[in-house]
């Protein structure tokens, strides 16, 4: 994997190297320091650079601090972390280039575009304004506030899209499915984070998850079904029937 | 066998708790780990006079008894944990009936034992619901028994009326329930709610023998003899609302149907056939075991690999062939009643397979171990939250299906954190033998076993009925000791009771 990202960021002669060798490792360091992340001292940097010197590991050290590079336990961690920071940085660089070929611009790319403006572009989503009606849309909908009205309007959004959409208030039934209460409470989640805060907080996780699950789950098995569509034809012929002694 | 008194063998017996015994080691020569089974005070009479009966002089031939089976488990190369009987345990073939022990893939050592899977490979328990209730099917019972009977072909030597050729059957073997959902002829929620989503991955149909597959071909989509059965069942009692409900059970009446079967004459010549490489391997590797029943192979061996792939295969089989019958008696039920099977909500409600070994991870010793888990006559029981188990049962743990025999009542259990460290999530599989099929021979008359049945209004078809005494109740433990023991013990959780009024046999 480091070695794709090493080929991502054109590395040279990428096949050809062992990330295992110390003296790659230095290399490599100083190379994307240089050409990619260019963030160390000019202390640093020339403590890198030489890269004999037993004092290496040392500016390498100090170097990982600056960037905030976490704990890691080897030094192909270490170099996989770089080469992360790495192409974050070139991809963020090159963020346009790559819109471009988004799966959403290529498809409205032939459509012609009508609207030029969006007028909620010119709303103040930090003034006053906005966040009481958003909360008083959130109260209509019986929807739980956020401190940020931003998220607020996340959920408020979601309720909309999935409760009043037509299909849904023309025939709740078929969109909403009635399940069956389950004492979810006094389930055994598994584990005890040792504070019962934490521990709802948990169990509020572990049902929001099997919901994605089960979400999942159904879109596989709608899936197989259409595949079926094409590939089933059951067939029983009673005459091969034969029943034992 | 080391030759010692009862009284002797005893001092290595020692009761832990009310359910529980310890098998020291030294019960059997080069134990490496030590052994423990389940009983109540019922069960750990007949456990405990087998073992006396085996200790009178003069008494060889026939199987040894189950305690010194365990313990000759307990002496396999890379065993971990401990041998574990479970409380139906009777004497089998190697392995006792009732047997798992768990091998650690990571020494080179570990064996794998077609002993320890069974002849009758991925045996195992399907259990269907239906929206039906006692009221609906007692007026047309009989009818409805005749038309499972019709449609499901039961008995030594039937044959199935699937169309199968050998192309279908290699394709089946390969893709195990993924080959009848393509086919057509169950729904994609089958598949959801059976245990390894009803197929093994690392079947490899070159590996079987065409010996096998030439007497597998006719025999999908058929019951077979023994034990195995088909029947409709009522809610009898309902112990955990909460898990019952999320398997659609929601009253005591409540009709489902239960199908027991395996992968018939396939899976016992992939059995046959593996039994004879790994006698060689283990003359080659020089694998040391205290019963020759026992034979086995590394599982890094050639002929390890080649019983795992083919072992698979047979499970895929099954699979298909349990697939294959619920087709038919939603087809069945259907014509019986004019409706369509989703109409009569006949969802699976799970699959369980009781003859199998599967590679799995535990803790053992607080460390997680990639194990290879040997389940004959037991049944995987894992715990609410286990990532393998389906989404829908995620909270409640995975249902277990307890068959019982013929004319006595069924169980689901639910699997439990407890069994998961004490048992690497397995528990009880049905009733287990208590008489050997020939004593119920003679011990029994079938008119007698028949007129029972009617007594207890149970309607039942049977291809031949002079075996039926070999399944009647008496030749068995009695289920209810055996499933309040795993209950008792925390291994498992009891869910639901199942009675039969109306049972297909072979």
């Amino acid at each position: 994997m480091s070695k794709r990202l090493l080929s991502a960021l054109e590395y040279p002669n990428v096949d050809n190297i062992n990330l295992s060798e110390e003296q790659t490792f230095r290399t490599i360091v100083v190379w994307l320091e240089t050409n990619k992340l260019k963030s160390a001292s000019q202390q640093v940097l020339n403590g890198l650079k030489n890269q004999t010197s037993n004092d290496w590991n040392t500016y390498f050290d100090q170097y990982k601090n600056s960037l905030g590079c976490p704990l890691l336990k080897s030094h192909l961690e270490e170099l996989h972390w770089l080469l992360g920071q790495a192409i974050q940085l070139d991809t963020a660089k090159n963020k346009s280039e790559y819109l471009k070929h988004a799966v959403d611009n290529i498809k409205t790319s032939s459509v012609p575009n009508v609207i030029t403006e969006n007028p909620l572009d010119k709303l103040d989503f930090r003034g006053n304004e906005f966040s009481e009606r958003i909360n008083q849309l959130a109260n209509t909908l019986k929807v739980c506030r956020h401190p940020d009205p931003l998220i607020t309007l996340r959920a408020v959004r979601k309720v909309i899209c999935t409760r009043l959409a037509p299909e849904c208030v023309e025939n709740p039934r078929k969109v909403i499915l009635e399940g069956t209460p389950f004492p979810f409470e006094d389930t055994d989640l598994g584990f005890d984070l040792h504070d019962p805060l934490l521990n709802q907080a948990a169990k509020v996780f572990r049902i929001l998850y099997l919901h994605d699950l089960r979400d999942l789950q159904t879109k596989a098995n709608e899936l197989v079904v259409a595949v079926q569509n094409i590939t089933a034809n059951p067939k029983t012929d009673t005459k091969l029937g034969q029943v034992g002694r | 066998m080391v030759v010692r008194q009862y009284n002797e063998e005893l001092k290595y017996l020692e009761k832990i708790n009310s359910y529980c015994w310890r098998i020291k080691k030294g019960f059997q020569p080069n134990m490496n780990v030590e052994g423990v089974f389940y009983v109540n005070s019922t069960l750990e009479k007949l456990m405990l006079e087998e073992l006396k009966n085996a200790c009178r002089p003069g008494m060889v031939g026939g199987f040894l008894p189950g305690v010194k089976q365990i313990a000759n488990v307990a002496a396999l190369p890379g065993i971990v944990g401990r041998s574990v009987g479970l409380p139906d345990i009777h004497s089998g073939y190697g392995f006792a009936i009732g047997n798992m022990a768990a091998f650690d893939m990571n020494d080179p050592n570990s064996i794998v034992s077609p002993g320890g899977v069974g002849f009758d490979i991925n045996c195992g328990v399907r259990l269907l619901r239906t929206n039906l209730f006692e009221k609906d099917v007692y007026p047309v019972k009989e009818q409805l028994a005749q038309s499972l009977f019709d449609h499901i072909p039961v008995g030594v030597g039937s044959k199935g009326i699937i169309p199968m050729n050998a192309k279908d059957l290699e394709e089946a073997l390969e893709m195990g329930m993924d080959w009848s959902l393509r086919e057509g002829y169950i729904w994609a929620e089958d598949k959801e709610h059976c245990e390894e989503y009803g197929r093994m991955l690392n079947a490899d149909s070159s590996k079987v023998s065409t010996r096998a597959k030439k007497r597998g071909l006719p025999q999908l989509g058929t019951l077979g003899a023994g034990n195995h059965y088909a029947e409709i069942q009522v809610v009898d009692e309902i112990y955990d609302k909460w898990a019952a409900c999320k398997m659609g059970i929601e009253e005591k009446g409540q009709v489902c149907v239960m199908i027991h079967s395996g992968s018939r004459g396939f899976g016992h010549q992939v059995a046959t056939d593996a039994l004879v490489q790994m006698e060689k391997a283990m003359k080659r590797d020089d694998i040391q075991t205290n019963d020759r029943q026992l034979a086995c192979a590394r599982i890094n061996s050639v002929e390890g690999q080649d019983y795992l792939k083919s072992m698979a295969a047979a499970a895929n089989f099954a699979w298909v062939n349990r697939s294959s019958m619920t087709f038919l008696s939603r087809q069945a039920f259907a014509k019986q009643f004019q409706m369509a099977p989703d109409d009569l909500d006949m969802h699976v409600i799970y699959d369980v397979s009781h003859n199998i070994a599967k590679v799995e991870e535990h803790i053992v010793d607080g460390k997680q171990k990639t194990l290879l888990v040997h389940r004959k006559g037991s049944t995987r029981a894992f715990p609410p939250h286990h990532p393998l188990i389906p989404v829908d049962y995620q909270l409640t743990g995975q249902p277990v299906l307890i068959g019982g025999t013929m004319g006595t009542c069924s169980y689901v259990l639910t699997g439990t954190e407890q069994g998961m460290l004490e048992t690497f999530g397995s528990t009880c599989h049905g009733a287990g033998r208590a008489l050997s099929r020939a004593k119920s021979r003679r011990n029994i008359q079938y008119t007698e076993v028949l007129r029972r049945l009617e007594e207890m209004d149970i309607s039942i078809r049977v291809a031949s009925p002079k075996l039926v005494m070999e399944e009647a109740p008496e030749s068995y433990k009695n289920v209810t000791d055996v499933v309040n023991t795993c209950h008792a013990a925390g291994i498992s959780k009891k869910a639901i009771k199942l009675r039969p009024i109306a049972v297909i046999k072979g």
